[in-house]
């Protein structure tokens, strides 16, 4: 094989305005069903090994060059369903890149290991024997190198985080920079809407590129809708070509011997629902966790302009640990617009007055280990997100809800606003109980989002329990493999971005 | 009339028949029948002086009503007198609005319609009048109850109040105000990196590691 040639900057990308034929048929080794944290290292694992690899992805090419940073522009341009996507009482946005490179180029650079406690609860639970922190732990340290991972430096914590991190120590709460993945770091604070200037080392500037120097080719607007097989074995996928005024412009059929799904833990099941395969176990999008998060925001006597450095700087692990409260939570900056989504200081003039201070406010993420009582169904015309808060996790809510307050108090904030439908606001810690010992679990109540689904195909040992063999493979259809957090048997606390690079890395090789 | 005798007389009117779960959804599909027949009754309370004034040309992915009634929230929601922020009536409010909506797919968007309506309409049983001719302070306290309400209230509450504020604060024009730098990189002149470097040749072998 000759010396991979790889461009510079950007890629090159199939898109719809490139389609010259209505009606399109290719061949590979590997087709790669979405070009995210799974689908991009898989593509490039596999195309590095000297197959040929077609990575499909139903969202646009945007190139590093035109993010806007504007956030809204970015939710309608990068993100699924517009940056509209939720669950069916409207009380959860369920964040997801849908670009190429997925949600890799909007997501806030943290990165975790899976917990050891998590992999034991797998192995214990799920038969998944093999997946031990010694068994992982090489995949997680080549990665991690890959993507240039590294402790937050003291200049990549911005002073929300340095506020956050005081009150912390004032507490006697373990606190840590959070690690990312990130070259240079400019400090624009625009995670979220993809980094301009190719430094957060999201998919489109690593995996993609490098899979595109072994061969691989993509495919941007291209949305699969069903997954094809013969004699039991999967043998490609038809797709179609949609253009960004929403005409389709061509049907697409790559024909391979092996197919991995990593289009994200909603797309993947729905994609085997409407296809009608390896649902042997009828798990095919149930057990479907998220993270739900808070931005539980707080103002200060000092100014913090919370936009301005990088996004997230350090980290409380001191509950992390189920027996301890199973939450984190993470400093956490955001934009004007943003805020106007985390805290109901009351209708009109409280509300202006709330955001004419925006610069005297910090946040904190609440990440909570949810159970997966989700589920994703496909109705013939839309997907449905069936998703509500379990009772059996509220207290851990409202554990992580406390916590938060405690710390921005401690921090010297003078109110923290409580991210309900109604307005509660917190003054001291007096106010705490009465403030969040009254929020009900109920729709509406609280204003969620998230960053993290998984679980809807989830692995294990037992084809009658579980979707997906712990080396990717489906149970029911040799030849199709899934590879992205719809993988993750149970919720696993942290951001997940690690685990599914290790974990597609680890499938593609044992796959090659 | 307080927030849980409110959401009574609400759930009264509006629930007869239809199933909890309904309401528990975006898919207020079943109101807008409900609606529609209601409406039919409480025609002449319903009346706006609004209602003879026009959309103008730009916003016809928008019903009347609905320019009205975010035309309307706008001045409930978004006060600025006493401020620096910029008046509402300087930001296309209603353009942006119009913008979000029609990214929805139909089924939604309409289902929001029918949900909007019904807020609009719900003021005539509580205060006589519908939502776009409340006074300031009325249709304030009304969202205010809306947010401590039931699901239904707190939804409809919910989703107008975030139309609203991400249409005005979307506009770089209201950012000077409260010192929000928006987009930096160019300004700043950051460098662009490119691609990272392709990986060097160190690699975890699925044969040496696997059980």
């Amino acid at each position: 094989m000759s010396s991979p040639i790889m461009k510079a900057s950007g890629l090159e990308v199939h898109q719809a305005t490139d389609v010259t034929d209505s009606q399109i048929t290719l061949e590979a080794d590997v087709v790669v069903v979405g070009s995210g944290a799974g689908g991009a290292v898989a593509a490039y694992e596999l195309a590095r090994q000297g197959k040929r690899v077609i990575i499909l992805e139903a969202g646009p090419y945007v190139p590093s060059k035109a993010f806007t940073e504007d956030f809204t522009d970015s939710l309608q341009t990068l993100y699924q369903d517009h940056g509209g996507q939720a669950n069916s009482s409207g009380d959860l946005l369920v964040l997801q890149g849908a670009c190429v490179g997925g949600s890799t180029v909007v997501n806030g650079c943290v990165c975790f290991r899976t917990p050891d406690f998590i992999l034991q609860d797998w192995q214990r639970d799920f038969g998944l024997s093999e997946l031990t922190e010694a068994e992982l732990g090489p995949y997680f340290d080549e990665v991690e190198r890959n993507l240039s991972v590294h402790d937050n430096g003291e200049h990549e914590i911005a002073r929300h985080g340095q506020v956050i991190r005081e009150g912390a120590r004032k507490l006697g709460w373990s606190t840590k920079p959070l690690r990312r993945n990130i070259r240079q770091c400019g400090l624009t604070g625009h995670c979220l809407s993809g980094c301009k200037t190719e430094r957060k080392q999201s998919m489109l500037v690593t995996y993609l590129p490098w899979a595109q120097a072994y061969g691989a080719e993509i495919y941007a607007d291209t949305r699969v809708e069903k997954v094809l097989t013969e004699g039991g074995r999967a043998s490609g996928v038809e797709a179609v070509v949609t253009g960004q005024d929403g005409i389709v412009v061509a049907s697409l059929t790559v024909r391979a011997p092996r197919v991995v799904l990593a289009a994200g833990a909603v797309q993947t099941p729905v994609l085997l629902l409407k296809s009608g395969l390896a649902n042997r176990s009828g798990q095919v999008g149930k057990n479907f966790a998220c993270h739900p998060s808070l931005l539980v925001a707080a103002r200060y006597p000092q100014p913090i302009y919370p936009w301005r450095g990088a996004l997230l700087g350090v980290h409380i692990d001191e509950f992390m640990h189920p027996d301890k409260g199973g939450f984190i939570l993470e400093d956490g900056g955001f934009g004007i617009v943003e805020m106007t989504m985390l805290a109901e200081p009351g209708t009109g003039e409280p509300f202006m007055e709330y955001m004419a201070n925006a610069r005297d406010l910090a946040g904190l993420v609440t990440l909570i280990h949810d159970h997966n009582v989700g589920t994703i169904s496909w109705d013939g015309e839309r997907k449905q997100i069936d998703y509500q808060l379990s009772e059996a996790d509220f207290p851990s809510m409202k554990r992580a809800i406390k916590a938060a307050a405690r710390l921005h108090l401690a921090s010297g904030a003078t109110e923290v606003y409580v991210p309900a439908s109604d307005r509660r606001i917190i003054r001291s810690e007096d106010d705490i109980d009465d403030q969040v010992d009254s929020l009900e679990n109920a729709p509406q109540h609280l204003r969620m989002v998230s960053y993290h689904p998984q679980g809807t195909c989830r692995m294990g040992a037992d084809p009658l329990q579980s979707v997906v063999k712990a080396n990717g493979e489906t149970h029911d259809v040799a030849g199709l493999y899934v590879a992205d957090a719809s993988l993750l048997p149970t919720s696993i606390i942290v951001n997940p971005q690690i685990t599914v690079y290790a974990l597609a890395t680890r499938i593609a090789r044992q796959m090659a | 009339m307080n927030s849980q005798s409110q959401a009574r007389q609400i759930q009264r009117v509006w629930q007869q028949g239809l199933a909890r779960r309904q309401f528990l959804k975006w898919g207020l599909g079943s109101v807008a029948t409900v609606a529609a027949v209601a409406a039919g009754g409480f025609a002449l309370l319903r009346r706006s002086p609004r209602d003879a004034v026009s959309r103008p040309g730009w916003a016809a992915d928008l019903s009347d009503d609905e320019f009205h009634l975010f035309d309307r929230a706008r001045e409930v929601l978004l006060p600025v007198a006493g401020t620096a922020l910029v008046d509402s009536a300087a930001i296309p409010v209603v353009q942006n609005i119009q913008r979000t909506l029609n990214y929805l797919d139909p089924v939604t968007r309409k289902e929001l319609g029918a949900g909007l309506g019904l807020l609009d309409n719900i003021a005539v049983f509580t205060h006589g009048c519908r939502f776009v001719d409340l006074e300031l302070p009325e249709a304030r306290q009304m969202l205010d109850r809306w947010g401590e309400g039931g699901v239904l209230q707190r939804t409809l509450a919910t989703v107008l109040k975030q139309l609203v504020y991400s249409a005005y604060w979307q506009d770089p024009q209201t950012w000077q105000p409260v010192e929000f730098d928006g987009p930096v990189s160019d300004k700043w002149g950051l460098s662009y990196l490119g691609n990272a470097p392709l990986p060097g040749p160190l690699e975890v072998s699925a044969q040496e590691t696997t059980v």
